[in-house]
């Protein structure tokens, strides 16, 4: 009887199933594994799908999904991943291991606690992390399916677990992906980012209990290394000041400086920086008022992988009048983010 | 065999669009192996490759060499470039 187990990632089961060394009968039942594991993936967003409506109608879902599960793998300084499975991650002698653990743990409660969503995808998918990745390795990324971590090189950058707000950058990837499905070119690559930057900065405000005041705003404070903190480098990004002489990458600050082409780290700065004021025009927690609004923003309507920034601000103002009347400070602070950056 | 320049470009901190931080490399093509001088051979004649769709973050690779007279120049995702060309890229503030 074929079986299957989804612990074992879809890249792997489609790097099997091409394994000249693997019989045709192997072989095919990694194909049928990577297809079932795609095919169950829907059945449990469905799910979701259910639960959230049932959930509407104040009844109760036959089948609640479950809290995702969180895997750790050490890649143990090669880059092929996903790296050896760490059995008990929540334990780890590795403080890397554990930390990004711990970190990716708080990411999934802080969408469900917050935003009400079950993981990245919505329905419970695992959320999976590689950690070690590579020698010297200074980045931080998705793939698709997975977070993955380097662990710097001791100059520019120091391990990339670090920052609470670079993990939950990477796995906003995911739930970008998940939902609105911005591209990573022109401006919607810029938003991409953005949406990384906004919900990492706003889940490492809600895991210091900082108000918008007490927030400093900054992303990947605690991976700059010794090298670049000789040069006054503090950050990568800072959605206060994006220009700022502080930040490893600078960024413009209204959509005017926006040119074709313009990498998504760089434009990300002027949607960050609309966001940034509107928040200290609001006041309060970043994740309650405003995040509701970016987070319905996000995943509120069908995917649009090419959204410029204008749709998304004009997304924001319309969300804004609908959700937060007849209060009308939000709204106003909202517009007068976007207003500032030329949107 | 032509020398190629390598810059690694993007990844979160946007190595090669900041002012601040490069990543450069060069190889001589006689230093690397037969298979991989086979495989920078096949990545310019497919030229450049967009980066996987749903990857964020990711590096990317600038490699040019001097081919005939004329300078080429590919961008590809760091999935496809050999462990050589990777390698020989060192991170530096600028």
């Amino acid at each position: 009887m074929a079986c299957f187990c989804q612990i074992i990632p879809d890249e792997v089961l489609k790097r099997f199933s091409r394994d000249p060394k693997l019989t045709a009968a192997q072989r095919k039942h990694f194909a049928n594994a990577a297809r079932l594991g795609t095919e169950i993936r829907k059945l449990r967003k469905q799910a979701g799908k259910v639960t959230a409506v049932t959930a509407s109608m104040g009844l109760v879902a036959g089948v609640v999904p479950a809290a995702p599960a969180i895997t750790l793998s050490d890649c143990q300084h090669n880059q092929t991943l996903p790296g050896v499975p760490v059995a008990d991650p929540a334990n780890s002698a590795d403080d890397t291991t554990k930390r990004a653990f711990v970190e990716t743990s708080a990411v999934a409660d802080f969408y469900k606690s917050v935003f009400g969503r079950n993981s990245i995808d919505g329905a419970g998918i695992t959320m999976a992390s590689s950690v070690h990745y590579g020698t010297n390795f200074n980045n931080a990324f998705w793939n698709g399916s997975r977070m993955t971590y380097g662990d710097g090189d001791n100059n520019i950058f120091i391990d990339f677990t670090n920052s609470t707000d670079v993990i939950a950058h990477e796995l906003t990837h995911g739930v970008t992906q998940y939902s609105l499905q911005l591209s990573y070119t022109s401006e919607a690559g810029g938003l991409n980012e953005h949406m990384s930057d906004a919900f990492g900065s706003m889940f490492r405000q809600w895991r210091a209990k900082q108000d918008v005041t007490q927030a400093d705003w900054l992303i990947g404070k605690e991976i700059i290394g010794p090298g670049a903190a000789e040069r006054g480098f503090t950050c990568l990004r800072d959605l206060a000041s994006p220009g700022a002489a502080h930040c490893l990458t600078p960024q413009p600050v209204r959509f005017a400086d926006f040119q074709t082409g313009m990498d998504p780290h760089i434009s990300s700065g002027i949607p960050n920086l609309a966001f940034f004021t509107a928040a200290k025009a609001i006041g309060g927690n970043s994740w309650e008022a405003l995040g509701q609004i970016w987070y319905k923003a996000l995943t509120g309507s069908d995917p649009s992988p090419n959204m410029s920034m204008q749709t998304f601000a004009n997304l924001t103002r319309q969300l804004a009048a609908q959700m937060t009347p007849p209060n009308a400070s939000v709204a106003n602070a909202i517009d007068a983010g976007w207003t500032a950056v030329g949107l | 065999m032509p020398k190629l320049s390598i810059e690694r470009l993007g990844g979160i901190a946007g190595f090669g669009v900041s002012p601040n931080i490069k990543s450069e490399g060069e190889v001589e093509s006689s230093d690397l192996s037969p298979e991989d001088q086979a495989k920078v051979e096949k990545l310019f004649e497919g030229g450049s490759v967009p980066p996987v769709k749903n990857t964020n973050d990711v590096f990317n690779y600038r490699i040019t060499r001097q081919k005939d007279g004329r300078s080429q120049t590919i961008q590809v995702p760091e999935s496809l470039v050999p462990a050589a060309l990777v390698s020989s890229v060192k991170d530096t503030l600028r």
